[in-house]
């Protein structure tokens, strides 16, 4: 039985001991190495938790983290799933205890600001340099790195060529009276930020009470016209496949998907910009294991993980060295402009300080 | 000399249910009105005893509304549900057919596979490319360009599938009301010289009816909070008030405090309504006259 006093370490184990000791020696001498080693043995104890989104743990996403399994063979990382941000965030509130997760680029500030998570140091990721800078500083608040880039990809319309004809290149084509029945909306309170962006308001994601009544006031008479409002892309795949809907709210995977499917789609950047969004690790506060955290996250950032998630799930990745197989996907998610998640390209997802608000009013659309 | 010996057969038997009931019932239960109330709440900043989310509530026309469209959706199903199978069990418990076990076997064989593969069987029959548009582009009545396309993702699709679930749960309480009816009144009926269709409404019907509002609760309440079939073949016309408690405490915010309130309403509208329904729940006599 392995206790604490009388642990076996491993050659690997062994290693990192002398590597931590000898960091710790570099600065402070003998003390500081015996220290540097006690914290690394007391403070990285235990199995890696991981609070993710459904496919990315052990249901499949072990390529992503293969690099931290081969480091790290006798830490396999535990995971909690979550279905959204506001779900982790209750799971959090609730006492789930996790090292890491990844919320989106629109909630940097707000996990930043609330006292959950605590800031990367990126001298510890290997391939952080490999990054996409504008990923990188969009994962920033107030100058220290608290998310580390990962997925992204973008919000913009993906239609049927053969059956619709869109008045204008823009998010209109979403609230298109000649379609009803045909199209579908994402289940976000974003689409409060859609409704802004084609009432032309200027700060979307920061509308005043009267735009935000004018926003949720459109969204709420052009709902006549929406078939399904999709919160999964296995659903919307189906129901868009199957020539139920002819319109979506849409991510670039789904255009490839649809292609895939034989089906005539055109993926639609509208005048008013498609809003682009990025998965952002985040370290959470007191987490005992920190090192492998960062381990975990400096594995998901290498070319190797990059490249299988655009191949397997149709996502950008924050790597600018990986390239898709899929001529398709490399073109709709524009991978070789690394400018084409923010402006003058698209508008970069963002924090939303009224964001209960902004639910609120998204929950009254849907009920109405 | 006699010892008192308390009787602890009651208590014991009846101790852990009730136990069970209040731990992993009635206690959830509270918790959920303090949310609703503020007295809990997931955020760590300071909160206290409001009442204001009920407020809100109360005077939201949105929620309200949603509420009144659900609560129309489960009463259509349920009194189509129950008219279907009526006559279904009345064949199973009064036609003397010595196969009434097997067939009721049958009935209810469709518990033996998921619910989940019930719903989804649906969207294979109802789609575009389903079943039945298929059934329709064959037959000429309706090209491919022109599918019916309300059939899924649709209120209807709902309530069709809603329908199909819950059949056989409507049906068993009526069957068991009607096989324990005393034949004699039947046969009495008969003998004072009641038509058969006056037998089955004066006697039938009325001794059968404990079974039939059983059969209607087992479908409305259920129904009347359910989220999954909705989210499955609901689409953005099926949403119901369910699909809102599930979406407030889930989807853009954590917002358990209205959750909770749309929780705790509808199980105080519940109750309610079975406090009402109970009633109707005790054997009918006879309608004479």
């Amino acid at each position: 039985m392995e206790t604490q006093g009388t642990r076996r370490l491993s050659r690997e184990q062994l290693l990192k001991l002398a590597a931590a000791a000898g960091a710790g020696g570099f600065v402070g001498g003998r003390l500081g190495r015996a220290q540097a080693a006690l914290d690394w043995l007391g403070a990285e104890s235990g199995r890696l938790k991981v609070l993710d989104w459904a496919g990315y743990g052990n249901d499949g996403g072990q390529t992503m983290f293969a690099q931290y399994l081969k480091a790290h063979p006798g830490n396999k990382p535990q995971f909690t799933y979550m279905t959204n941000e506001s779900d982790a965030l209750a799971k959090l509130h609730a006492g789930v205890k996790a090292d890491l997760f990844r919320p989106y680029v629109g909630w940097v500030k707000y996990f930043a600001e609330s006292g959950l998570v605590q800031p990367w140091d990126p001298k510890l990721l290997k391939n952080f340099k490999l990054l996409n800078p504008f990923m990188v500083k969009a994962g920033q608040y107030k100058g220290k790195q608290y998310g580390v880039p990962a997925d992204w990809g973008f919000d913009a319309i993906l239609y049927r060529s053969d059956k619709v004809t869109p008045k204008a290149k823009s998010w209109s084509l979403l609230f298109d009276d000649r379609y009803k029945g045909r199209i579908a909306w994402f289940d976000d309170l974003n689409m409060l930020t859609i409704a802004g962006l084609y009432l032309g308001f200027d700060k979307p994601w920061r509308q005043s009470d009267s735009q935000l009544r004018k926003s949720q006031k459109l969204l709420m008479s052009k709902k006549k016209n929406v078939r399904l409002i999709w919160s999964s892309e296995t659903n919307l795949w189906e129901a868009f496949g199957s020539g139920d809907l002819w319109i979506a709210y849409a991510w670039p995977n789904d255009w490839v998907q649809m292609k895939k499917k034989k089906l005539k789609v055109v993926y639609m950047r509208p005048r008013e910009k498609p809003v682009a969004w990025v998965g952002m690790f985040m370290l959470l506060k007191g987490s005992p294991r920190r090192h492998l955290a960062h381990a975990y996250v400096d594995a998901w950032s290498s070319t190797r993980s990059a490249k299988w998630l655009e191949d397997n799930y149709g996502y950008g990745h924050a790597n600018t060295h990986a390239r898709p197989a899929s001529s398709d996907l490399l073109k709709a998610l524009q991978l070789t402009n690394p400018k084409a998640v923010t402006e003058p390209a698209a508008h970069l997802d963002r924090d939303i300080p009224r964001r209960s608000t902004y639910a609120r009013m998204w929950e009254e659309v849907k009920a109405s | 000399m006699t010892r008192l010996r308390p009787n602890l057969t009651t208590p014991g038997l009846l101790g852990p249910p009730l136990l069970w009931l209040g731990l992993f019932f009635l206690v959830p239960i509270g918790i959920v009105a303090a949310y609703s109330v503020d007295v809990y709440s997931i955020d760590p900043g300071p909160h206290g005893f409001t009442t204001a989310a009920w407020h809100e509530f109360l005077h939201s026309s949105v929620y309200l509304r949603l509420f009144w469209k659900s609560v129309r959706m489960s009463l259509t199903v349920s009194a189509i549900v129950v008219l279907l199978a009526y006559p279904l069990a009345y064949y199973l418990a009064l036609s003397g057919t010595k196969r009434k076990y097997v067939l009721l076997l049958l009935l209810i064989a469709p518990f033996l596979t998921s619910y989940l593969l019930r719903v989804l069987a649906w969207k294979v029959i109802l789609g575009n490319n389903g079943v039945v548009n298929s059934f329709l582009y064959w037959t000429g009545l309706r090209s491919p360009d022109h599918p019916l396309s309300q059939l899924l993702y649709s209120r209807f699709a709902v309530m069709l599938v809603l329908g199909y679930i819950w059949l056989p749960f409507v049906a068993l309480p009526i069957f068991v009301s009607l096989e324990s009816l005393d034949r004699n009144l039947l046969e009495a009926a008969s003998d004072l010289g009641a038509s058969r269709f006056h037998g089955f409404l004066r006697v039938t019907l009325p001794l059968s009816f404990p079974g039939v509002v059983a059969a209607f609760l087992f479908v409305f309440i259920p129904t009347l909070g359910e989220f999954v079939t909705p989210s499955l073949v609901g689409g953005a016309n099926g949403y119901m008030y369910g699909n809102q408690i599930v979406d407030l405490f889930g989807t853009g915010f954590p917002d358990w405090e209205t959750g909770s309130v749309l929780a705790i309403f509808l199980l105080g509208v519940v109750g309610a309504l079975s406090i009402v329904f109970a009633r109707f729940l005790r054997p009918r006599q006879v309608v004479t006259g």
